[in-house]
């Protein structure tokens, strides 16, 4: 299985003088032709695992292999990787051209391939005819292609891209991230990115980590990430989402807002104190006497395509709820939801343990039926 | 590894340098200031340094530098304020730096020729119906000299100063009622003394050693301490009390960079 | 200037035909231009190494040394540096002019040359070497070209610096050898003369031409490209 592995951290640890660790023991394994995100957080150590990866820096301890291969103290113009930087690094005195073949040129490549794999990476980011523009003489997002096209000409096994989008516009923004996930596919190639925004994150990964202070908090798939965080963390920085405290009576049946619901959730101790998650999305308004839970309305904004209408049940707790119908400040009004929309969440558990618990009651269904 | 060593190969000229021409000549100066004209060690040259002779002529070269940056700043400061209102003030600017990149001795030259007995000056002077009289070799004309060469270095830094002044803050201040002179004493002011103290620091410091005027234009009305150095190093070949003075000068230079901030020249 | 009687370029002529004046010329614009080539290749390097410091205090702290020469008195420079010269055993002449000239010289170099240095992103180091390039190919390929601004204007300024240079050459030239602003001052102790007044039409010309180049020059790099534009 390691085979596919392209890039595997073994308890990779970085910090800078005595101050307390950007990266704390991170270990993981990255697979080969896949769109990978690091999602977190400023600060949270994401842009660090790019730079050990891409050579700007070394690690404290801990190991990184390429391709099975140590990396640990091999130099960055060394490596099979290239970056696409936040702010495009593209050199000012150099025209487009020159900024694509800057890679080819040290190789030291024959004049007519250089020129041959130039043209073809500038019209695979659609900037044909581009070749001898001045930089400061393109948009941003036009610099960000010349960006993609740099790191592409050399045809490394891993693109690292370093929060590209975040300096352009938000409708430019959606048509890049419509553009990368494109291009991964059609080259083929390993690409990590790096970003702060989970909605990007969601929308072009294979494989999403969800990084904070230091450590990879859960690792998976956008699906399992938005539906099942593992801890508050996750759930509250992917996505809206109501977290209250609540008490697992037993398996498949939880207690939050003063009344019992059922979930799907299981493996936990019996009246173990837990947090529960429901996405403001998968709740429903309703008259207060059909309501499972109800709620005062004390808050209401209209979004465009939905209404944020902001409530707190007889606890206290605060419910965030989208919904397309109205409703007045100061009612009450019920909320529905499906056990399938509740999803429990016990305090301190790692990945290892969430997974195999999540498992084991998923086999247990499956051999049920 | 291989990093920190082209680093340090980086380095050894530009150390060298330091060590060859900006340590070891203050160092030099400071040795040389413990030995007499024969070569003996002493402190006779700080003895002597501490005479009325040198404390006079120490207090006429701090008076003229005063003297010189005082009439600078008057000058430089309601000019640079002038020149941040006109429309094409970076032409304006050139304009008045221009002449600061002109040959000291020239400018000292053409100044011979105005101020000589039958210079432009004196035509005036006579036309008008004052008649010529001693222009040259005077402290006024040495005066108006240094004045004229270091206005240049007062308004860049002050030009800087006003440039850089966000009008909102004077907007805001007539908004909030201040008169015009109020506006300029608690607002535009305070916020450009530090082009002011760069300006003083670019010319107290140079206008206290001058030499080469003071010999060309003053005649040997004025001596400042430039020209005891000078005197000291290359007529009379005493350099223990010409690095006497150039001790006490470094001295009044760290001590007014200290209270002016060190900052770069002109630029 | 007194006793005139018409344009004429007897002064001219004259000047041009004292050879040890021309001797002087030569003089002048040989250690300017050496000095000035000199001063910026060590300028170049010190302001990379004082670049290559991370820390801000450090930067200053260095930068602090370097600003010593240019805030110091020219007198002090000049006294300073015949004992040095003295001490070492150079004899004052060609090479003690040419060595002061490069020392005074090298400052405004690193002055001109570290803005540009610090302004330049650090990602455009990291992107060079992530797309293989080694570090002298950093240095050759992306640094020395981005910075190349600076290094036109550190050189012009210290072309002008030396050129313009009066009193530290007065204390280091030794009797055999003079620059321009020495001779004027000598010729201007004695009084005026027309013959002064030729060579300072000449001074005053290529002031103004060093002027025109160097704005010209810093004018075509910070615009550069527009004329390119398709």
């Amino acid at each position: 299985m390691t085979t596919s592995a392209i890039i595997q951290f073994n308890n990779v640890t970085k910090n800078y003088d005595n101050n307390p660790p950007i990266l704390d023991e991170v270990s993981f394994k990255i697979e080969r032709g896949k769109f990978y995100t690091l999602l977190g957080p400023s600060g949270c150590g994401k842009t660090t695992i790019l730079r050990l990866i891409a050579g700007f820096t070394e690690a404290t301890s801990g190991e990184i292999y390429f391709n099975g291969k140590k990396i640990n103290h091999i130099p960055a113009n060394k490596r099979q990787v290239n970056t696409v930087f936040q702010d495009y690094a593209l050199f000012p005195h150099l025209n487009v051209y020159e900024n694509v073949a800057f890679g080819l040129r040290i190789k030291k490549m024959k004049k007519q391939a250089i020129d041959a794999k130039v043209k073809e990476a500038l019209s695979f980011v659609n900037l044909h005819g581009y070749e001898e523009r001045e930089i400061k003489n393109m948009s941003g997002g036009q610099r960000q292609r010349v960006a993609i096209a740099r790191a592409i000409v050399n045809e490394p096994e891993v693109i690292l891209l370093d929060e590209p989008l975040s300096a352009l516009d938000l409708k430019l923004r959606y048509q890049m991230q419509y553009e990368l996930r494109e291009l991964q596919r059609r080259l083929g190639i390993t690409f990590i990115f790096v970003t702060h925004d989970q909605e990007e994150a969601l929308a072009m990964s294979d494989e999403i980590f969800v990084i904070n202070k230091g450590k990879i908090q859960q690792s998976g798939t956008p699906n399992d990430i938005y539906d099942e965080p593992i801890n508050r963390f996750v759930a509250d920085f992917i996505g809206e989402s109501n977290i209250v405290k609540g008490t697992m009576i037993a398996d498949n049946l939880v207690e939050f807002g003063g009344k019992r619901f059922a979930c799907v959730d299981r493996g936990m101790d019996p009246n173990e104190p837990v947090e529960v998650v429901i996405r403001p999305e998968d709740m429903e308004i309703t008259t207060e006497e059909n309501g499972m839970l109800n709620v005062t309305v004390d808050s209401q904004l209209f979004r465009g395509v939905h209404y944020e209408i902001g409530g707190r049940d007889q606890e206290g707790n605060e419910w965030l709820v989208q919904s397309t119908k109205k409703s007045v400040v100061g009612e009450k009004i019920g909320l529905r939801f499906d056990p399938e929309s509740i999803h429990v969440m016990r305090f301190n558990e790692t990945e290892e343990d969430f997974d195999r618990r999540l498992d084991s009651y998923s086999e247990e269904e499956a051999n049920g039926k | 590894m291989e990093n920190k060593l082209s680093r340090n190969l980086f380095m050894i000229p530009y150390a060298l340098w330091i060590i060859l021409f900006v340590v070891s000549p203050i160092l030099l100066v400071v040795y040389f200031s413990f030995f007499d004209i024969e070569g003996n060690f002493s402190f006779i040259n700080y003895k002597n340094f501490f005479t009325p002779v040198y404390m006079q002529m120490t207090f006429s070269s701090f008076w003229y530098a005063f003297l010189i940056t005082v009439l600078s700043l008057l000058v430089a400061y309601p000019t640079a304020y002038l020149v941040t209102r006109t429309k094409h003030k970076h032409l304006w600017l050139l304009l008045i730096i221009v002449p600061s990149w002109i040959n000291l001795l020239l400018k000292a030259y053409a100044f011979i020729g105005i101020f000589g007995t039958y210079g432009a000056a004196n035509s005036f002077l006579e036309f008008i119906g004052i008649g010529s009289r001693q222009l040259l070799f005077t402290d006024f004309s040495f005066v108006f000299v240094a004045v004229y060469i270091f206005i240049p270095f007062m308004i860049l830094p002050i030009f800087n100063a006003l440039d850089n002044l966000n009008p909102s803050f004077v907007y805001a201040a007539k908004d909030l009622g201040a008169s015009k002179w109020v506006t300029f004493r608690r607002i535009i002011l305070p916020l450009t003394m530090d082009g002011i103290k760069a300006g003083c620091q670019v010319v107290f410091i140079p206008a206290l050693s001058l030499f080469m005027l003071t010999r060309l234009i003053a005649g040997n009305q004025v001596i400042t301490l430039g020209t005891a150095i000078e005197q000291h190093f290359l007529v009379t070949q005493d350099w223990g009390m010409g690095s006497t003075i150039a001790v006490f000068l470094i001295f009044i230079m760290f001590i007014i960079i200290g209270l002016t901030g060190f900052r770069k020249r002109g630029a | 200037m007194n006793n005139f009687e018409g344009f004429t370029l007897e002064w001219y002529r004259e000047l041009f035909h004292d050879t040890r004046l021309l001797i002087i010329v030569l003089n002048t614009l040989v250690i300017a231009l050496l000095s000035a080539l000199i001063a910026t290749i060590i300028g170049v390097l010190g302001a990379i190494s004082i670049g290559n410091y991370k820390k801000r205090h450090s930067q200053n702290a260095l930068l602090a040394v370097n600003n010593v020469l240019i805030v110091s008195p020219d007198v002090i420079i000049g006294a300073s540096f015949l004992i040095l010269f003295t001490m070492a055993g150079i004899q004052l002449g060609f090479y003690s002019v040419l060595l002061s000239h490069i020392a005074f010289s090298i400052p405004i170099v690193v002055l001109m040359v570290l803005p540009k240095l610090l302004e330049m992103s650090p990602t455009l180091i990291d992107a060079a070497r992530d797309l293989g390039a080694s570090r002298w190919d950093v240095l050759t390929k992306v640094i020395l070209p981005y910075i190349s601004p600076g290094i036109v204007a550190g050189f012009f300024m210290a072309l002008t610096y030396s050129l313009d240079d009066f009193a530290v050459t007065f204390f280091v030239t030794g009797n055999g050898f003079s620059t321009l602003s020495v001779e004027i001052y000598s010729l201007a102790r004695r009084g005026i003369s027309l013959n002064i007044n030729a060579l300072s039409t000449i001074m005053f010309l290529v002031t103004i031409m060093m002027v025109i180049i160097y704005y010209y020059l810093t004018q075509r790099s910070g615009t550069k490209g527009v004329g390119f534009r398709r």
